[in-house]
């Protein structure tokens, strides 16, 4: 079972250097946040699907579908609960639903698949190593960035571990089908101790493995895939800050997208 | 170059243990020596090899004596990068050293480290590409390769590093046979290229090879030179938790002169001075001894594909298994044994076909109910051990069953009895050895008392005493009744052990039938990339039934 992200391809995004990639989603993460309009949002979470399917990137949003789902549903059904409008739609006792609240929790919920969409889309075109350059890069310390990139990469590797655990135990009669919460957090245990020291001894056979390459956090090292900007990096680059000031001005000076005012 | 490695009394305990792992060692390895180094499990071999490292002491810690020099320079002096390039170090589990994303970068992370330029990382990995075989696959997914080819390119990105002396501990022993076939030719190779070499391995046939040869045993070395003069040393060998050589222990047996090493060589030696008499070539055919059609575990057509997957990882299997059975499954990693072996207790379930077990299809029994008749044993006993004492962990399965107290207590006490653990109830199973833990993860599937018990690769990282202690405790239990169903990839404790053999290739059944039968057809196990052990193949060529060195010797002597 294949568990990563990244999609070996040559699309316009993979072709991009690293530090326009990662300036970039933190660029879209920032247009995510400059309305509370569904429309707005949606646009913005459209566009940003658009550019999934250039990179040819569906394939790990079809991998997190139920994810991606339940975060918009959630998001759907649970703000309107805490938050209120003007046009009241229902009421019940104390409760109350709105128009506001609802286009505001569909809002929040493409704000929310955008961010995990944005995030796969770079996992998806960027092998770690670039991450791992590219942040250098951008002058993060090295053992920073390299904990950074490691981190990324353990977790198919400790899925992995989890499934097998998992497996042992309910072959030796763990039953992880009942429904009661309580007994099932008392199950936790013969999970969580097993998947505790495999991550320890994995972590440790790790270190091992990079002592013996000569990897040492403070010593200066070369790239060999050395990121270069190019010309269509700065081009990307320059749309997507026009296009951020675009959409601030559009929030701030007139007041579009906004179906709650004051709320981010 | 001179002495590229030179040990001096050392000596070592790690941080916080009680006893040194290793005690005063002496040794030097030459420029272009290949070194092997056997012993039993926790002798001191993996903490040599980290000494020669570096890693001890500057990773592990603890009372560190003596002295190593490397390239005549004492070890603790080096940095770490300039110590790469002197000593490279390959580990048992491939999985946990590569950490790339692809072939070449997991070549170049090495090189990045000691700061070698683009220019020279591309030549060095176009010429170690090659070397270890994996030409084309420069770009190729690393999750995607095979054991031995990972752990081939653990070497080579080890080698890339031009270091001085390679050391590998314990390469091979994750590995099925093919990929254990490819690790030792691609040392042959390093060998060819007069490479200096330090190796762990516990499989004597390596050690014919080898230029020295360091037996340990309790931290010390207990041998050391030329390897023909030990490895023809039975005691010796078991001493130190190696099997020895079938075909040497025979000759010894039989008063024959001579201490041949290959199976070509041992039927030169008996033609030569005509050691046995000419016997009639026995075909053999499936005596059917298991008679009749009362399968406790019967697969009909199963196949299985995995989520994802675009071929069938089981195609259209059918066998039985009858109850009091002990059957071994062999083949190569991806040939489908696992994925059989985990329908016959549901964690997988068919795609289409069907697997009965008692009569009933596993997919409408409960899933506590199938627990209590198939117990499965996984490879790696750390992926369940969680309790604080061995009593809990071998507890667990029944208490979440729901038996009493004292059913709880009364099986518990029979489980380790069996397992040969009484003594062990209150002491923590993570301190203890990795055959007594192996032990532990059977005594909590036993203690459920399930009719069949299914273990997946019961010896991997077991020495050779902790391997036929294991294998003599299944034989126990099934002469109590219990269907055995193993996994391995180890050929003597299949023709020593089984009664039955389930060959696997690709997904499906190439050949099952009587132990002896299965093996006696060599062109079947070639199909599967299998050898059988010398002596089986010895016993097929003079054309005996022995599948062991005590059958046999009875079997000529007669």
């Amino acid at each position: 079972m294949n568990l990563s992200i990244y999609r070996d391809d040559k699309t316009w995004l993979h072709r991009l250097d690293p530090r326009t990639k990662l300036f970039g989603t933190t660029i879209v993460f920032i247009l995510c946040l400059c309305f509370n309009d569904p429309f707005y949002t949606g646009s913005v979470a459209l566009g940003v699907f658009v550019v999934a399917l250039s990179a040819r990137a569906q394939k790990a949003i079809w991998k997190l579908r139920y994810i991606l789902l339940m975060l918009f549903l959630f998001s759907v059904i649970l703000w309107p609960f805490f938050t209120s409008g003007k046009t009241v739609i229902w009421t019940w006792k104390s409760l109350k639903l709105t128009r506001e609240s609802i286009l505001y929790g569909m809002a929040m919920g493409f704000r929310l698949s955008t961010f995990v969409i944005t995030g796969l889309i770079l996992l998806a075109t960027t092998r770690n190593e670039e991450i791992t350059d590219g942040l250098i890069k951008m002058r993060m310390p090295y053992p920073l960035a390299f904990a950074f990139s490691t981190a990324l990469r353990l977790v198919p590797t400790f899925a992995g571990a989890g499934a097998t655990i998992v497996q042992a135990q309910v072959s030796r009669g763990l039953d992880l089908e009942s429904k009661n919460i309580i007994s099932r957090f008392g199950k936790f245990i013969p999970l969580a101790v097993p998947m505790f020291i495999s991550a320890i001894r994995y972590t440790n056979l790790l270190a091992m493995a990079l002592e013996s390459r000569g990897f040492s956090p403070n010593a200066p090292r070369t790239f060999y895939y050395e990121p270069k900007m190019a010309k269509k990096d700065w081009v990307i680059l320059c749309f997507l800050i026009v296009l951020l000031l675009v959409l601030l001005y559009m929030r701030l000076i007139l007041g579009m997208g906004v179906i709650m005012p004051g709320r981010i | 170059m001179g002495i590229p490695v030179s040990i001096k009394s050392l000596s070592f305990a790690y941080h916080n243990a009680k006893k040194q792992s290793i005690k005063d060692i002496n040794g030097e390895i030459r420029d272009g020596e290949f070194l092997v180094i056997m012993g039993h499990g926790g002798a001191g071999k993996s903490t040599l090899c980290c000494a020669m490292n570096g890693i001890i002491p500057r990773f592990y810690h603890g009372d560190y004596s003596g002295n190593v020099f490397i390239a005549g320079k004492e070890a603790t002096q080096y940095n770490p990068s300039d110590m790469a390039r002197n000593v490279g170090l390959v580990l048992q589990d491939f999985e946990a050293q590569l950490f790339s994303t692809n072939v070449e970068l997991e070549i170049a992370f090495g090189l990045e480290n000691i700061g070698l330029p683009s220019f020279e990382i591309n030549r060095r990995i176009d010429r170690y590409i090659d070397f270890i075989g994996l030409h084309g696959m420069r770009k190729a997914d690393i999750s995607t390769l095979s054991g031995g080819q990972k752990q081939r390119l653990a070497i080579g990105s080890v080698l890339a590093m031009e270091p001085y002396v390679v050391v590998m501990d314990e390469p091979t022993t994750d590995l099925d046979p093919l990929g254990r076939h490819d690790v030792l030719s691609l040392a042959g190779l390093l060998r060819e290229g007069r490479r200096t070499l330090v190796m762990v391995d516990n499989e004597p046939d390596t050690a014919v090879y080898a230029d020295q040869l360091w037996l340990m045993k309790d931290g010390e070395i207990v041998a050391q030179g030329a390897p023909d003069r030990y490895l023809a040393d039975e005691e010796l060998l078991v001493s130190c938790g190696v099997m020895p050589l079938q075909i040497i222990s025979l000759f010894r047996r039989m008063n024959w002169q001579g201490k041949p090493l290959t199976v070509e060589a041992a039927m030169e030696l008996i033609n030569k001075n005509n050691l046995v008499q000419k016997r009639e070539q026995i075909v053999w055919k499936d005596n059917k001894i298991f008679g009749g059609n009362d399968f406790f575990i019967e697969a009909k057509g199963l196949t299985h594909r995995y989520p994802g997957a675009s071929c069938d990882a089981l195609k259209d299997v059918s066998f039985g298994i009858r109850r009091g059975e002990f059957v071994a499954i062999l083949g190569q990693n991806g040939s489908g044994k696992t994925t059989v072996a985990k329908h016959i207790n549901r964690l997988l379930k068919p795609t289409s076909g069907e697997l009965l077990v008692n009569g009933k299809k596993t997919t409408t029994y409960k899933q506590n109910e199938l627990a209590r008749l198939v117990g499965y044993v996984f490879q790696n006993p750390d992926n369940q051990i969680f309790a604080s004492t061995v009593k809990e962990e071998v507890g667990f399965g029944l208490k979440v069953l729901g038996e009493h107290t004292k059913t709880i207590e009364k099986n518990v006490a029979e489980a380790l009895y069996v397992t040969g653990l009484e003594g062990y109830e209150n002491r923590s199973p993570f301190v203890l050895s990795k055959g007594e833990r192996q032990r532990v993860a059977v005594a909590s599937v036993l203690s459920v008392k399930p009719e069949v018990i299914i273990l997946d690769e019961p010896t991997t990282g077991l020495d050779y005493q902790h391997q036929r202690d294991s294998l003599e405790m299944l034989k126990r239990l099934n002469k109590m009744g219990h269907t055995v169903v193993i996994i391995t990839h180890s050929m003597w404790i299949a023709e020593e052990y089984a009664d039955r053999c389930i060959l696997m290739k690709d997904g499906e059944i190439i050949n099952d039938g009587q132990t002896r039968t299965v093996f006696a057809d060599e062109d079947k196990l070639v199909m599967a990339s299998l050898v059988p052990s010398p002596i089986v193949r010895l016993s097929n060529r003079l054309g005996t039934k022995a599948m062991n060195v005590d059958d046999m010797v009875k079997e000529l002597g007669r």
